[in-house]
């Protein structure tokens, strides 16, 4: 075992204090749809929050962003989060695509793309899974074929959350036939002619989910992040920050603080579900605090990360049930009531949080191989 | 800032234990007679008294260094009353009494009825009482004040019993008048507060145990040509267990901290919650991957598995103390209590 408790230091503690009112002017409840998770684009509130600084926070100052640390970015979300803030302009290329590309781009992409992404600019979407590419990534089929000049790209892409709105696609390409050494990754601008972007009706009617399909897309090299044949293991690096992290449990905050507010004083069935979440989320912050700190530490506990994850989805989708229970009726999705919606939309919607970013079953894989290896 | 268990100390324990609690919780399991050199050589550490001032006869150490002595010896299952005397050592510090050398426990509180100086009652289920020096409680007075007060063996008849782990609980019939018997600012939800931290400490010892035993036996055992480890609804056990030992150590260093700075009863109680339903998926997955070697009385799960069983149904049932933080999560607190270190929630 390698997580260890950490606290928050003064500095920390200003940080969380200071997002919380700038969050208290900027969203007033009411103001806003409220979201689960990461849904919601407001690509205004995403350059707003950019302006304070807290977009693109681990991105270095030379690339226009702020060189903070990972528990700072813990300490930024989980205030959107638990306010269900629209971050979904700016989420993924936060999270994920600026790290990865200031970590593995040229000196040219990372001036290019960089301070748009930490001024809230640009958002990216991730070109990964495959009609017939998913749990197993290594098999995908969309290629990207080198012609002597430039690169040109074919295949299909799907559950591309995002991309509709997107301006870039951090895409993963077959460039050989060598299963995990032929994968390359690429930035491709959404504008590139022979990419049709189609949205896919999710279960509760949303349309975040995306086919992006590539016909001949022509690419300069220049578009190619890091060295060919890298993708693969540039991904496995990163996975710790998409897993081990506060937004893989915090979907429900928002209806449960809701509903919290509401309880009846002598409604002890529902006082005891409401203890039991709340005590099964605040261990919960513990350990993705502690592999925030590690991640500071230079570290990569990508074991952690996974097993935080699984515990975690399979808890807070757990925590739709405690809620929906007390409502006495099946909740309805057309509603007046915006948290009765937002309730519906958890139900249905919450098995997903189990197989987005690895299923479970992957996850327990990657852990139990962890485990062997100590 | 760190609030993690020092890692001298930790060292230091384990080693101890490792040495000595193996043949000391099988022994115990079959003769049920207490391990006095154990204990002896336990004190003569200094690690029975750990977080109890050097002036009032302990070791000065922390919360934390307390913890970390319970979660050691709980991992190997040492047939000792560690935590109960550390609960009872709260208990007389905070009244200000020395804490006498020794095993000591706690009875329930107020099942003693306190008058001038005569205590009279009956407390059922009081742990290691046939070891114990002195019986420590929490009563409360004729003006309805808090008492710390405590017989010796002398002053009461005891009935034996276990808990399903097999370790002393009994029944004490008391009618005595108390040896110890001063003003206390501890409430009955501060001693439940620290007796579930305490208890939590040894759950998570307890499944770094399981832990341990399972990852070896699903690599060593064989079926179908290879170690059942390799079968993936195999390694969806030791995922399970991984997850509860991690997350329960983790809570119980959090609340640990905490407590050694303020009244910690939210962190106490909710470590305390995740410790036991860690500890029910936990026991259920460790059987479940060891077969029937893992039923048996000579294969050491048991020595973990039954104490889980009992430890998650002390201090609070999960009733109380998850209806304790739902009552106390007021309108617009519950993402504060997860996300301030010190959340401004008040557990009755």
């Amino acid at each position: 075992m390698n997580l260890l408790p950490t606290e928050l230091t003064e500095d920390e503690l200003r940080l969380q204090s200071e997002v919380r009112s700038f969050l208290e002017d900027r969203l007033p409840a009411g103001s806003y749809p409220v979201q689960l998770g990461i849904g919601g684009c407001d690509p205004a509130f995403s350059r707003d929050l950019a302006r304070k600084g807290w977009v693109g926070m681990a991105i270095s100052p030379e690339y226009g962003g702020h060189g903070r640390s990972a528990v700072d970015r813990l300490v930024v979300v989980e205030q959107l989060l638990a306010r269900g803030a629209p971050v979904a302009y700016h989420w993924i290329a936060d999270r994920q695509s600026g790290p990865m590309i200031e970590r593995h781009g040229s000196e040219a992409q990372k001036q290019q793309l960089l301070p748009g992404i930490a001024g809230g600019e640009l958002s990216f979407s991730i070109g990964m899974s495959e009609p017939g590419s998913g749990s197993d990534l290594a098999s995908l089929r969309s290629r990207a074929q080198w012609r002597g000049d430039r690169w040109v790209l074919n295949g299909t892409k799907t559950w591309t959350t995002g991309a509709a709105q997107a301006t870039h696609i951090l895409g993963l390409f077959r460039t050989s036939e060598d299963r995990h050494g032929g994968l390359t990754q690429f930035v491709v601008g959404c504008d590139t002619p022979g990419l049709t972007i189609s949205p896919i009706v999710f279960i509760d009617g949303s349309s975040e989910f995306c086919e992006v399909s590539f016909e001949d897309v022509e690419l300069a090299d220049e578009h190619r992040l890091g060295e060919t044949g890298a993708g693969w293991a540039q991904n496995t690096g990163e996975l710790v920050l998409e897993r081990g992290g506060v937004d893989r449990w915090m979907s429900m905050f928002p209806v449960i603080e809701h509903w919290a507010g509401r309880l009846a004083a002598d409604d002890s069935v529902a006082q005891s579900d409401l203890g039991t979440i709340t005590a099964r989320m605040w261990a919960l912050r513990g350990l993705s605090l502690s592999i925030a700190r590690l991640v500071d530490e230079g570290k990569s506990p990508v074991t952690e990360a996974a097993m935080v994850k699984e515990l975690a989805t399979g808890w807070e989708a757990d925590c739709v049930r405690l809620v929906a229970r007390h409502l006495g009726r099946a909740p309805d999705p057309t509603s007046p009531d915006p948290w009765e919606r937002l309730l519906a939309r958890a139900v249905l919607v919450s098995p997903s949080w189990t197989i987005r970013g690895g299923t479970n079953e992957i996850l327990r894989s990657v852990v139990a191989k962890g485990l062997a290896r100590r | 800032m760190t609030a993690s268990p020092d890692p001298d100390l930790a060292a230091g324990v384990r080693e101890f234990f490792a040495g000595s609690a193996a043949e000391a919780a099988a022994d115990f399991d079959r003769s049920g007679r207490f391990p006095r050199e154990l204990w002896a050589a336990a004190e003569q550490l200094g690690l029975t008294l750990v977080a109890v001032d050097e002036s009032g006869g302990g070791s000065g150490g922390s919360l934390t260094d307390q913890l970390t002595v319970l979660v050691t010896a709980a991992r190997y299952a040492a047939p000792l009353p560690l935590a109960e005397t550390a609960l009872a050592a709260y208990l007389l510090a905070s009244a200000g009494v020395p804490v006498p050398k020794g095993p000591l426990t706690v009875a329930p509180v107020n099942t003693f009825r306190l008058d001038d100086d005569q205590l009279r009652g009956t407390a059922r289920d009081v742990p290691w009482a046939g070891a114990a020096g002195l019986v420590v409680a929490l009563a409360t007075d004729d003006d309805g004040r808090s008492r710390v007060v405590a017989v010796d063996p002398s002053g009461y008849e005891r009935e034996d019993g276990t808990d399903p782990a097999g370790l002393p609980r009994d029944r004490l019939t008391v009618e005595a008048t108390a040896v110890i018997n001063a003003d206390t600012e501890l409430t009955a939800a501060d001693l439940r507060a620290r007796g579930a931290l305490l208890r939590t400490g040894q759950m998570a010892g307890a499944l770094e145990a399981i832990h341990l035993l399972t990852s070896r036996y699903v690599g060593e055992r064989v079926q179908f040509g290879r170690p059942i480890g390799r079968f993936q609804a195999v390694q969806a056990h030791t995922v399970a267990i991984a997850q509860a030992a991690e997350i329960t150590a983790m809570s119980t260093w959090r609340a640990a901290a905490i407590a050694a700075r303020r009244p910690a009863r939210f962190e106490a109680f909710a470590a305390k919650l995740v410790a036991n339903e860690s500890a029910r998926t936990a026991v259920r997955a460790a059987h479940q991957a060891h077969g029937a070697i893992g039923m048996t009385r000579e294969y050491p799960l048991h020595l973990h598995t039954r104490r889980l069983n009992a430890w998650q149904h002390e201090f609070g049932t999960e009733r109380e103390l998850s209806s304790a933080i739902g009552a106390a999560v007021a309108p617009g607190s519950f993402s504060r209590s997860v996300s301030d270190h010190d959340p401004d929630i008040e557990v009755p």
